[in-house]
């Protein structure tokens, strides 16, 4: 029993040992470290993954260039498998470890939200490629920033400028995912909608990892709008538009970044033509640093780029820039990226001009493409 | 435990008290980072969970799969109260408390008449069936929108002409969270050595036999899930008012799994034990977490290794690390018969005239 | 509307009926909830894909091949995790049970990825999705009839192996009492293997025809087909394998016509609400017989 008890407190201890060794690593002091926090395991893992590339691909490009004022840049990766919880913890990580000078991240709203107040307690400037929630700008109290538009925007844009002029509609029928994303998403095209006299013809929600959504769309579908709105995300809509067609709908179906992915195409198939999308960023309609950065993506990544990795690989653009000017602490860095405020001091990247209002949102234009013949190309 | 030795009990007594002076002067090392102490505070804060849980397992013998149903309602019963009404944080514990005994009793007294695997199904169904309440009730919970902005507790001695002094950083959560386990203990202890525990223990070793000395099963049973839940949602409470952002997201199956494979690990209806598993397995994700991408593996081994820390235990030491001896006695009891009984006949009778030859 | 809900119901309901039988067949020859059987659904969907992929085989020849991969993983299932714990507490078996659960699922999560997967392109057969009867302004694909179908045949089958085979005779005796059934010469373990068997067939079967239909994978897709199959088997009462077909109907028709025209956001509530009303108010379900407290479980 005594045997026993000694060796598991050996045990113990060395569980203790281990963690405490990982954090107190000596990390050389002529590199710049900036923590990368996405999923990059678990069911998102998709997503995570075109965060890396794309901040590899920036992480390339400037330590080629000799790095910020002759300093390497370095990336900690810290993996909140888009959970809260783990958010809490990745956070706590990032900002424990004094070497860490800022954030690219996090990837969902829910881990921004989580992680955030954990990051205006240390003073760690953040900056999200992804999260849309328009509520963090509140919660990040100036320590926050995004290099994407909220879904605010987004919900209005598809209502105003998508449905009534380009698809030429004027019934339309939601389905959302119900989750912070797609009910942002939605209550602002509901009220965008109203704006441009579009008709609403019925709201259904549906959970995520559902694969039957028949009931709904039966429901949906009685109402005969002329075009569903896919609220969600891409694995959901694929499915739903497979369903929605195989129930007699042939209208147009449209939906916003989160349906961006060229597994859309693969899981649904025929049944995804005719789809809009509004989307961050868009090879072809980037101007030619776009292009480049498109081509070099390709090669680097080996597929063809998206949002996600144009967003992030601003993001990284973004920071260097200001680390450049600032030096590497947190709280310049913090007043560097506050300091891109207007059209004129604003970061010219591949996504277009990225500048600040007090609250970290930015304003960026969407896109629209869509689905023609089993290939996105933008919209005509 | 070895209770019954004064040599053994202040042996005993000495690691404790060690431990809870080496606990008290944790943050005080130079090496201890907010990273480590938000780690530690995470183990409290999981050893105050599967105290809670080890009543119904552990001192009762029936399995609960949704004791993360009662954490949930738990914190937001603390969030929101925080966020409409401001509400103290030293008000809320009691509420809490009775928010979630009531649940359980709710929950417990239909259900405890039946079998012990039905049980562990309707605690299932109604921990799925919270997670769908807190995600569809937007009006209430904002759902998956999460209820961001949760204020941190405070002590306030403005009453007694005091200063207020509000919770910041990790440092007064951590001797919150001490302070809470430690009173967690105590009432545990003093539960298993109550007129209370004896009765658990004796419906757990043997349901007959408890009945006919008298004890009311359904009663004593329904207690030991409204106590237990009422743990839950202390546990809860403290989760809100120290992360300050709830989303139904957090209280999902894994959390109920998570805990439950603590006590199992530890050992079932072993106070120390449950507390050992909490630390362990808390210490094992972070472990991992690092570990896993520096040999190139996936971090869902981290989720494949608590899975077969399941199996394996249930396997070769199904009462735990730190077993107690009534409840190895009674998983080893099936295991001999098994040898001297079944095996026995098959050999004898079943490779003779076996029906599927 | 109404129509056209009913048939989404049938459609949802026959497969929860499948995965329903080998949780049903398992109790009530174990006394035991086999909660990783929702991941041998799912391992027969990943198995087909696989086949298709990998092998380039022909879809119904993956089909029937991923159903014998599953009856095997359940057979291995009992004999690796739950034939030693065969006289423990049955607290150690259903902990065994769901640790197997989460360890399978993240094993399929490791080896083929979290990404939802589709069937390849071309694989399933074309006329599947052609309309083969419309009635009443509903169509019915070929898809649906063949899932009607499978369903049907694999009930009457499954009924006629227990109710006229020897075989089944031994699984009934099994069922009743284990020490008798050894007692007259049936090898107890033996039985309750090929029992976890057939139920992983029936269970893959289920994965593959409902991969193919939705056309999209994924590693947890087991866990909510798993837990509203449960549902369905409790319905029916537990241990009875008509029971569990009729209650996976019964709960398919409802979550349809509760989603189109109750609430769609508490469609899985529905599952979770009417599995813990029948347990509170008719435990024994629709078909079974109640299930005495043994000394055993703990």
């Amino acid at each position: 029993m005594r045997n026993k008890r000694n060796f598991l407190f050996i045990g113990l201890a060395l569980c203790f040992a281990v963690i405490f060794g990982m954090t107190s690593t000596v990390m050389a002091a002529d590199t710049i470290r900036i923590g990368v926090a996405s999923p990059f395991t678990g069911d998102l893992a998709s997503y995570g993954d075109n965060i890396k590339a794309g901040v590899n691909l920036k992480l390339k490009e400037i330590n080629d260039a000799g790095g910020i004022n002759g300093k390497k840049v370095e990336l900690v990766w810290g993996d909140d498998l888009c959970a809260p919880k783990e958010a809490g913890t990745v956070g706590a990580k990032f900002a424990a470890d004094k070497s860490i000078v800022a954030v690219v991240g996090h990837l969902c709203s829910s881990a921004t939200l989580a992680a955030m107040p954990i990051y205006v307690r240390a003073g760690m400037p953040t900056i999200s490629p992804t999260s849309t929630n328009p509520t963090i700008g509140d919660v990040g109290k100036g320590w926050f920033f995004r290099n994407c538009y909220t879904d605010d925007y987004q919900g209005k844009y598809l209502a105003k400028e998508v449905v009534p002029k380009l698809l030429g509609k004027k019934k339309v029928a939601i389905f959302y995912e119900n989750n912070d994303y797609a009910i942002g998403l939605k209550d602002s095209f509901v009220a965008g909608a109203k704006e441009a006299g579009i008709e609403v013809t019925g709201v259904e929600a549906y959970v995520a990892k559902t694969t039957d959504f028949t009931p709904q769309l039966t429901k949906l579908l009685t109402a005969k709008p002329e075009a569903i709105f896919l609220c969600g995300y891409h694995p959901e809509g694929a499915l739903i538009a497979g369903q929605a067609r195989k129930l007699g709908f042939n209208g147009p179906l449209f939906g916003a970044d989160g349906i961006d992915n060229v597994d859309y195409i693969k899981i649904g198939g025929k049944a995804t033509d005719n789809t809009y999308l509004t989307v961050p960023f868009l090879a072809q309609s980037a101007g030619p640093a776009g292009q480049a950065f498109a081509k070099s993506f390709k090669e680097s990544a080996g597929r063809d780029v998206d949002w996600m990795s144009a967003n992030a690989y601003d993001c990284l653009g973004i920071l260097a820039q200001v680390i450049a000017k600032t030096g590497p602490d947190r709280k310049k860095i913090r007043d560097g990226l506050a300091a891109l405020n207007s059209e004129a001091t604003g970061y010219k990247g591949v996504t277009g001009l990225t500048y600040f209002d007090e609250k970290g949102n930015c304003a960026k234009p969407a896109f629209v493409k869509m689905v023609k013949d089993g290939k996105f190309v933008p919209a005509e | 435990m070895g209770r019954l030795s004064p040599q053994n009990l202040s042996r005993g007594d000495m690691i404790r008290i060690g431990l809870l002076i080496l606990a008290l002067i944790l943050p005080f090392f130079p090496f201890v980072s907010d990273y480590i102490l938000h780690i530690t505070i995470l183990i409290f804060l999981y050893m105050i969970l599967a105290l809670g849980l080890n009543i119904v397992p552990g001192f009762n013998g029936l399995l609960d799969l949704g004791y993360v149903g009662f954490f949930g309602i738990g914190a937001y019963t603390s969030g929101l109260l925080t966020v409409h009404f401001g509400l103290s944080y030293w008000v809320i514990i009691p509420l809490a408390f009775a928010n979630g005994a009531i649940w359980g009793i709710l929950l417990g007294a239909p259900t405890l008449r039946l079998t012990g695997d039905y049980f562990a199904i309707v605690t299932f169904g109604f921990s799925e069936l919270v997670v769908l309440f807190l995600t569809n009730e937007i009006w209430l919970t904002r759902g998956p929108l999460g209820l961001p902005g949760i204020a941190p507790p405070s002590i306030d001695l403005t009453l007694f002409g005091g200063p207020k002094w509000e919770f910041a950083g990790e440092l007064p959560y951590y001797y919150l969270a001490i302070v809470m386990v430690l009173v967690t203990v105590f009432v545990m202890y003093r539960i298993q050595d109550s007129r209370l525990g004896r009765a658990w223990f004796a419906i757990r070793d043997d349901e007959i036999a408890a009945v006919s000395c008298g004890i009311n099963l359904l009663n004593y049973k329904v207690i030991a899930f409204a106590i237990s839940a009422a743990f839950g949602a202390v546990g809860g409470s403290f989760f809100a008012r120290w992360v300050t952002f709830l989303s139904p997201d957090m209280f999902k199956f894994w959390e109920s799994f998570l805990i439950l494979c603590m006590i199992v690990l530890g050992g079932m209806g072993n106070i120390w034990g449950v507390m050992i598993g909490a630390v362990v397995l808390v210490s094992l994700s972070e472990v991992l977490r690092e570990l896993l991408p520096l040999l190139g593996l996936p971090v869902q081994v981290r989720f494949l290794a608590f899975g077969l820390i399941m199996v394996l235990m249930m396997r070769f030491r199904p009462a735990g690390i730190m077993p107690i001896p009534a409840v190895a006695a009674k998983m080893k009891a099936g295991r001999v018969k098994r040898k001297r009984g079944t095996a026995a006949a098959e050999l004898k009778i079943g490779s003779t005239t076996g029906l599927n030859k | 509307m109404f129509l056209q809900q009913l048939v989404n119901g049938l459609i949802i309901g026959g497969i929860y009926a499948m995965i329903a039988v080998g949780y049903t067949m398992i109790y009530g020859v174990v006394q035991l909830i086999n909660f990783a059987h929702g991941e041998i659904y799912m391992l027969g969907a990943f198995f087909a894909v696989t086949f298709i992929s990998v092998l380039g085989l022909p879809f119904y020849a993956a089909f029937i091949l991923s159903m014998a991969c599953c009856a095997i993983c359940g057979m291995l299932l009992d004999v690796v995790a739950y034939r030693p714990l065969r006289n423990s507490p049955r607290l150690a078996a259903l902990i065994t049970a769901i640790g197997m659960s989460i360890f399978l699922q993240n094993l399929a999560m490791i080896i083929w990825g979290s990404r939802p997967k589709p069937f390849p392109h071309g694989t399933v057969p074309a006329y599947f999705d052609n309309t083969a009867v419309t009635f009443g302004g509903v169509n019915l694909s070929w898809f649906h009839l063949f899932i009607f179908g499978l369903t049907l045949v694999m009930m009457i089958g499954l009924n006629l192996i227990i109710k006229k085979t020897r075989w089944g005779k031994a699984m009934r005796a099994v069922a009743q009492n284990k020490t008798m059934a050894a007692l007259t010469g049936i090898n107890v373990n033996r039985v309750i293997t090929y029992t976890f068997a057939l139920a992983g067939a029936l269970g893959g079967a289920a994965g593959v025809m409902v991969g193919a239909y939705y056309n999209s994978l994924y590693p947890t897709m087991g866990y909510v087909a798993g837990v509203k199959a449960f549902a369905a088997a409790v319905l029916g009462g537990i241990g009875s394998v008509p029971g569990a077909m009729l209650g996976g109907v019964l709960l398919g028709v409802a979550e349809a016509l509760g989603a189109g025209y109750l609430s769609s956001l508490y469609r899985d509530g529905i599952s979770y609400a009417v599995m813990i009303i029948v347990i509170i108010l008719i435990p024994a379900g629709l078909f079974g017989k109640l299930i005495k407290e043994t000394k055993k479980s703990m």
